[in-house]
């Protein structure tokens, strides 16, 4: 035996394969489910919904480990709704895989398997740790290093992928031939406290329909002319391109949210490419640079990851600036940054130079 | 593993399996039949009805009725009572009376009535888990069809004046029903010294197997059925769960017998664990310091998830709750522990620990040895616990 290993399980495939990989692998698996949402009777496919914790407990009890399910609905909602919506209503389109990922599954949960007297802390993940050091997928389309930057040194020593070597199809195929009941559920890619998707009916209803954040105003284009109504700053994104009610020969994009005047600034293709940004809340997976250096930094899940040369500022602040202008840096959603594979660490992107907040 | 959950239910003890075995394998004959091999499965389901009418000191063997479980028999009780007292008054009975610490099988059912029309006034509880029978005389009246409150309470352990309740109630003509899953075993139960209409237990929590409960009837007491049929002199439908009933004979039997000794020896348990537990910093314990069940006690924890520890402790093969097994897993605070006045945060932190006929000191010494490092570990978390 190797240990005590906490997997974390969602109830679908990947985490159920999880967990049966540290099983064979030798470790003492423990399957844990996070209950994120408070109340009992949430429908839809949230962490924690009854039936995914049931699917959970189901595919344990197949492996013959124990199974536990962590209410941690408290934590959800400081660490990741209430920062979600805050970052909406400063105009801002926030990342809460990231935090949720950061808070609860690599803290309180790590926190909690050390107490436990686990020596790690497994998830289904699309990720690769390799002595220490955090790797994208062999599944590149499923890789989902994007949300894991915010890994430490001290993080990465105590994290398994166990499927990170997998491709998504061989994880089904793994999963089907251990008989395990997920094989063949759907996938969830959703934000997963989010109803319907509807995320502007969320955040109404948590916020309180009378926020600035809702409330229309003018769109503009980038000399300032008149274009349109737009329902509220919090139903977009920068580079967002449909839902603007726009008649233009030319596509209109979004470049800019201005909560002060609640305008939306549009403009061509040129308008929302952005040479460089600012990122914040930076973490490194491994000793933070000194002096500056090339990377290839992505800025949105399944970004092509760009060419830039990085700076780390003396505020702990990364400058990134991109060999070739990239679309649509959006505040509030973070950059990766990677030398090959080998995800390096990340942060918010909080300032971009063309386009977002000016 | 160490099993220190007899609140939540016990080990059948082998006494009371080996009553059962044969009516398991050749005792099959359904009891209502006429032919002899009903007959003995006749007698030995009323050979059980003379061992729990015995535990509970029945004036009459028929006033034992056999149910599933402690929640049909509340339910039984409850609904049964409030409508026959309904009906007999043309409706004029329609007041419900209860407590805010009583088990969810109690709970639900008054929620039920209170939907068909009945209303209900929940008395309060001081920080003990107490209720005051004064403020019972307070809101009794011609109107009462029922009260209902628990004997002992599943979570702290406090145990009701109810003989004083169930004297207020009756002299207003109400019904008086008690919850007596948690006590039943564990503390002497005298239905006609407390002087209750109705009283509810449960086998698997004193030794017998799950799926097995009963109801006193005082006689002259009666219910609308639940469960509709002859048997149980029609009050209660469906063929008797012979071996099980049995078995639940055996294990009131195997109480009454060691009552005394058996809170001799809870006592001593009890002693050893508080002694223990309280030494801990930021614990207390909770529920009445007399009036309360000797083989459990409950304590508050601060800093600390009590849900956080159970699987800590569990990780180490000890057995304890942090609240009604049937509520694991909820993220509200208890609440018995809220109508106690318990702060919620502290409530969070709550670690019940119960014992019951197989526990020994070795076990308590084996929870308090695990007990220190998983609590300093679980409050040194960051964000975590609480």
């Amino acid at each position: 035996m190797k240990g005590k290993a906490i997997v974390a399980m969602s109830g679908g495939v990947d985490s159920s394969l999880a967990a049966a990989l540290m099983a064979e692998q030798g470790w003492e698996a423990v399957g844990v489910t996070l209950k994120l949402m408070p109340r009992e009777d949430t429908g839809f496919g949230c962490c924690g919904s009854p039936a995914d914790i049931s699917d959970a407990k189901r595919v344990c009890e197949a492996l013959g480990i124990a199974h536990y399910t962590l209410n941690l609905s408290d934590i959800f909602e400081d660490k990741v709704i209430k920062p979600f919506i805050d970052a909406y209503l400063n105009a801002q389109t926030p990342n809460p895989c990231v935090e949720c990922n950061r808070s609860l599954k690599f803290g309180t949960l790590l926190g909690l398997a050390e107490a436990w007297g686990a020596s790690c802390v497994a998830t289904g993940h699309y990720a690769r740790v390799e002595e220490g050091r955090l790797y994208r997928a062999k599944d590149a389309a499923k890789d989902q290093t994007y949300f894991l930057y915010s890994l430490t040194p001290r993080e990465l020593a105590k994290v398994c992928f166990p499927i990170g070597g997998l491709e998504k199809s061989e994880v089904r195929a793994k999963a089907r031939a251990l008989g395990l009941k997920t094989a063949d559920k759907a996938e969830s890619q959703e934000i997963c406290f989010v109803p319907r998707r509807d995320y502007r009916g969320f955040l109404e209803e948590r916020a309180g329909a009378g926020r600035a954040a809702f409330s229309p105003g003018p769109i503009k284009d980038t000399a300032g002319r008149e274009l349109g109504r737009h329902e509220g700053l919090a139903s977009y994104t920068v580079g967002q391109r449909k839902g603007l009610g726009l008649t233009a020969p030319e596509p209109r994009y979004v470049v800019g949210l201005e909560p002060e005047t609640n305008t939306l600034v549009v403009g061509g293709g040129k308008d929302v490419s952005c040479p460089s940004f600012t990122a914040g809340a930076v973490s490194w997976t491994t000793a933070a640079p000194r002096e500056p250096f090339r990377a290839s930094v992505r800025i949105r899940h399944r970004h092509a990851p760009a060419e830039a040369v990085l700076t780390v500022e003396g505020s702990g602040e990364v400058g990134v600036r991109f060999d070739e202008p990239q679309r649509a840096v959006t505040p509030g959603q973070a950059a990766v940054f990677y030398r090959g594979d080998e995800v390096l660490g990340g942060g918010t992107i909080c300032r971009a130079t063309t386009g977002g907040n000016r | 593993m160490i099993y220190l959950d007899h609140n939540a239910t016990t080990p059948v003890r082998p006494e009371v399996l080996d009553a059962m075995l044969p009516f398991l394998k050749d005792g099959f004959g359904n009891p209502n039949s006429v032919y002899l091999a009903g007959q003995r499965t006749r007698k030995a389901v009323e050979d059980a009805r003379r061992q729990v009418a015995a535990l509970l000191n029945c004036k009459h063997e028929d006033e034992v009725v056999f149910t599933s479980c402690g929640s049909e028999s509340d339910v039984l009780a409850i609904s049964g009572g409030a409508w026959q007292a309904f009906d007999d008054t043309k409706g004029a009975r329609r007041r419900l009376v209860s407590s805010p610490i009583e088990h969810d099988a109690v709970r639900g059912q008054l929620t039920l009535l209170k939907r068909r029309g009945f209303e209900l006034d929940l008395l309060a509880v001081d920080r003990h888990g107490l209720v005051d029978p004064g403020s019972l005389a307070a809101v009794l009246g011609p109107q009462t069809a029922l009260v209902s409150v628990m004997h002992a309470n599943n979570e702290v352990g406090t145990i009701q004046p109810i003989a004083q309740l169930a004297a207020l109630s009756r002299a207003q003509g109400a019904l008086f029903h008690t919850d007596a899953v948690q006590s039943a075993g564990k503390v002497p139960i005298d239905v006609q010294g407390l002087g209750v209409d109705l009283l509810a237990i449960s086998g698997h929590k004193l030794n017998a197997p799950k799926g097995v409960g009963a109801l006193y009837v005082r006689r002259g007491v009666r219910l609308v059925q639940g469960i509709t049929g002859h048997q149980e002199k029609n009050r209660r439908g469906g063929t008797e769960n012979v071996a099980s009933i049995v078995g639940f004979g055996k294990a009131c039997e195997l109480a009454a017998a060691e009552l005394d000794a058996s809170a001799r020896h809870y006592e001593t348990l009890r002693a050893k664990l508080i002694g223990g537990f309280l030494q801990i910093p930021g614990t207390r314990l909770n529920g009445h310091p007399e009036e309360r069940l000797a083989n459990c006690a409950h304590f508050s924890i601060s800093g600390v998830d009590g849900h956080h520890l159970v699987v800590a402790l569990d990780l180490e093969g000890i057995c304890v709750s942090a609240g009604p097994a049937c509520s694991s897993g909820s993220s509200l605070p208890s609440h018995v522990l809220t109508a106690m006045g318990v702060d919620a945060k502290l409530a969070t932190g709550s670690l019940r620990v119960s014992f019951g006929w197989s526990s020994t000191e070795a076990d308590i010494d084996r929870l308090l040895a695990a007990l220190r490092p998983a609590i300093e570990k679980l409050r040194r978390v960051p964000a975590g616990s609480l």
